[in-house]
């Protein structure tokens, strides 16, 4: 087994430069389903947010669609004080959610194929699990990468990279490209944000772009350059972007 | 400038507080100011026995029972010079914190219109002056759009109610009809019934309590299930460095400019040393999680916000459903 400190322990120890690039070297520590890990939200937490989340379809990723969680639940508007990140809280609630609901689907791939199609069949799975909410995906975006919540965004990139190698069975030690986990985020975030703008009906570019950038894999070894201009990117452009627009960031 | 006088008498004084010995007597400090403390119940240390439960006042031990009084008097006394205090503790900043605590919190309801019944009610304990009420009560109307909510101020002092009510007067939030006002002890709330209260705010007031889990109990008591209990208060600084510096400034400092700017030395000094009386940020935490709250943000190891590296601190409880 590898070592367990915790992913977030390592980087936040590193000063802010090095980390981006440190994310993705420090060994994997964490599979949903090699540890017996303790649920990721408490019961209220999951009753507040599940409930929220239903309503990002029509009020997005906003405070509002958190204060409606709470209603459903039965809690009060100021019992919303439970997350202080706010509706940061339903973006991160939706990505863990949803990343360690992979494991049960990774059961129904088939064994004999390869490790590229078993990833892209997974990496479409999660995507399409941004479907209901894809229209407001770019607000969840410009949240993930404000400063103020950037460790945590770029270490479930991370983990949702770890755990799409692991479930299509990339186990061992090799020089193969997708071991690179960098390389596999930086391809899924940009699969990610293409999925905004793609207007195919079931999202077919989306899965032509996805099986590209895949195939290309062995070529893009400057997986660490791209997740740099994907940060640079979301945390320049599109925040100004939505900014411009009058989303509150 | 009497600088020079200041910094000797603030470093004898810091010298002989830290570390602290209680009970500890103001008396030591210093002749010239002796003069002016001369209370009797200073002169005998109390001791602890099975009839007689104690409390702390300051870094005095006295019985239980006449804390409340003291602490009573402390306030009369500090009623109207009661900014200078604040600003002193808190190196100027204390409107910044309080603002900050309400809009943390964001209380009101989004778009509730007067007299449908729907507003929330919020209990403002040892609300004194009003000085968080007013910031509720405005937050609600003008941030939220909300002509419901109601709010009560609540405070053992008449004296620092009627200090907040004439500012409510001056203010022009009189006659809202929102505002009301309850002489309380907030370890026993018995006006207020069970289940009734969306937020119970408390800046600057718990650790005045005689005991504060009976405090805690009685706010988990009146909140609604889903209500919020905030409490904003001096706190302990991350920082050993700063840390000695800022006792230095307040327990060298305050007392005297207390006694000179409001006259009351004694006063000035009691709440100096409640601020290091004050469990710390993790105890104070345990303490409402151990009275039934759900602490936000505990899982990430962050189950408060510290103001100013931890001179204040925000900790806040969700009453489970
Ligand atoms: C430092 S003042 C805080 C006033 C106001 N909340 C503010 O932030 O400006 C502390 C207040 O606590 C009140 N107090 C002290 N002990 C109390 C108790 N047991 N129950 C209710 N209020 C108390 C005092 O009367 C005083 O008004």
């Amino acid at each position: 087994m590898g070592p367990t400190r915790p992913l977030h322990a390592v980087f936040l120890r590193h000063p802010a430069p090095l980390r981006s690039n440190l994310v993705w070297q420090c060994s994997r520590s964490y599979h949903s389903y090699e540890h017996e890990a303790p649920p990721p939200f408490t019961p209220t937490e999951d009753a507040i947010l599940s409930a929220a989340l239903a309503h990002v379809p029509t009020h997005g990723f906003t405070n509002t669609a958190l204060t409606q969680g709470a209603r459903d639940a039965g809690y009060l508007d100021v019992s919303t004080n439970l997350f202080p990140a706010g509706a940061f809280s339903i973006v991160k609630y939706h990505l863990v959610t949803q990343r360690l609901a992979l494991a049960r689907h990774a059961s129904s791939l088939q064994s004999q194929s390869d490790i590229t199609t078993k990833i892209r069949k997974l990496a479409l799975h999660r995507l399409h699990a941004n479907e209901p909410i894809v229209h407001h995906w770019q607000e969840a975006l410009a949240l993930l990468s404000t400063a103020r919540h950037l460790p945590t965004s770029l270490r479930e990139l991370a983990l949702l990279s770890d755990e799409l190698l692991f479930l299509a069975g990339s186990t061992t030690v090799t020089s193969a490209w997708y071991t690179n986990r960098a390389a596999l985020a930086a391809i899924y975030a940009s699969a990610e944000l293409f999925m905004t703008q793609d207007k195919s009906k079931g999202f077919t570019e989306t899965e032509k772009f996805l099986k590209r950038r895949l195939e290309e894999g062995e070529k893009i070894r400057g997986g660490l350059d791209m997740v740099g201009k994907w940060v640079g990117m979301q945390a320049g452009g599109l925040v100004d972007g939505l900014r411009s627009k009058g989303v509150w960031i | 400038m009497s600088t020079p006088t200041l910094t000797r008498t603030s470093t004898r004084l810091t010298h002989r507080l830290l570390p602290p010995r209680p009970p500890y007597r103001c008396l030591s400090c210093s002749r010239l100011l002796a003069q002016q403390q001369q209370h009797q119940h200073q002169q005998q240390p109390p001791k602890q026995d099975a009839q007689n439960p104690t409390t702390h006042f300051g870094f005095q031990t006295v019985p239980s029972s006449s804390k409340q009084s003291r602490v009573a008097s402390v306030f009369t006394s500090v009623a109207s010079s009661y900014d200078t205090m604040n600003d002193l503790m808190s190196l100027g900043t204390h409107r910044l914190w309080k603002d900050h605590f309400v809009r943390s919190i964001d209380p009101g309801i989004r778009d509730c219109a007067e007299g449908n019944g729907s507003g929330q009610t919020i209990l403002d304990i040892a609300g004194g002056t009003g000085d968080i009420a007013f910031r509720v009560l405005e937050h609600c109307t003008l941030v939220k759009n909300d002509h419901a909510s109601k709010i009560i101020v609540s405070d053992i002092n008449p004296d620092m109610l009627a200090e907040g009510k004439r500012r409510a007067r001056e203010g022009g939030y009189g006659q809202s009809g929102r505002l009301s006002w309850l002489e309380a002890n907030a370890e026993d709330l018995r006006a207020m019934p069970d289940n009734s209260v969306d937020l119970y705010t408390v800046a600057f007031g718990i650790r005045n309590f005689t005991s504060k889990p009976r405090a805690l109990r009685e706010a988990f008591r009146v909140l609604k299930p889903g209500g919020v209990f905030a409490c904003l208060e001096f706190s302990k600084l991350n920082s050993r460095l700063l840390e000695a510096v800022y006792k230095r400034w307040s327990f060298g400092a305050i007392p005297l400019i207390g006694q000179l700017v409001a006259g009351d030395r004694e006063s000035y000094q009691y709440l100096v040393e409640s601020i290091e009386r004050f469990p710390g940020q993790e105890e104070w935490m345990g303490m409402i999680e151990e009275a039934g709250f759900l602490v936000p943000g505990v899982e990430e190891g962050k189950g408060w916000e510290d103001l100013m590296g931890g001179i204040a601190c925000v900790h806040k409880g969700v009453k489970p459903l």
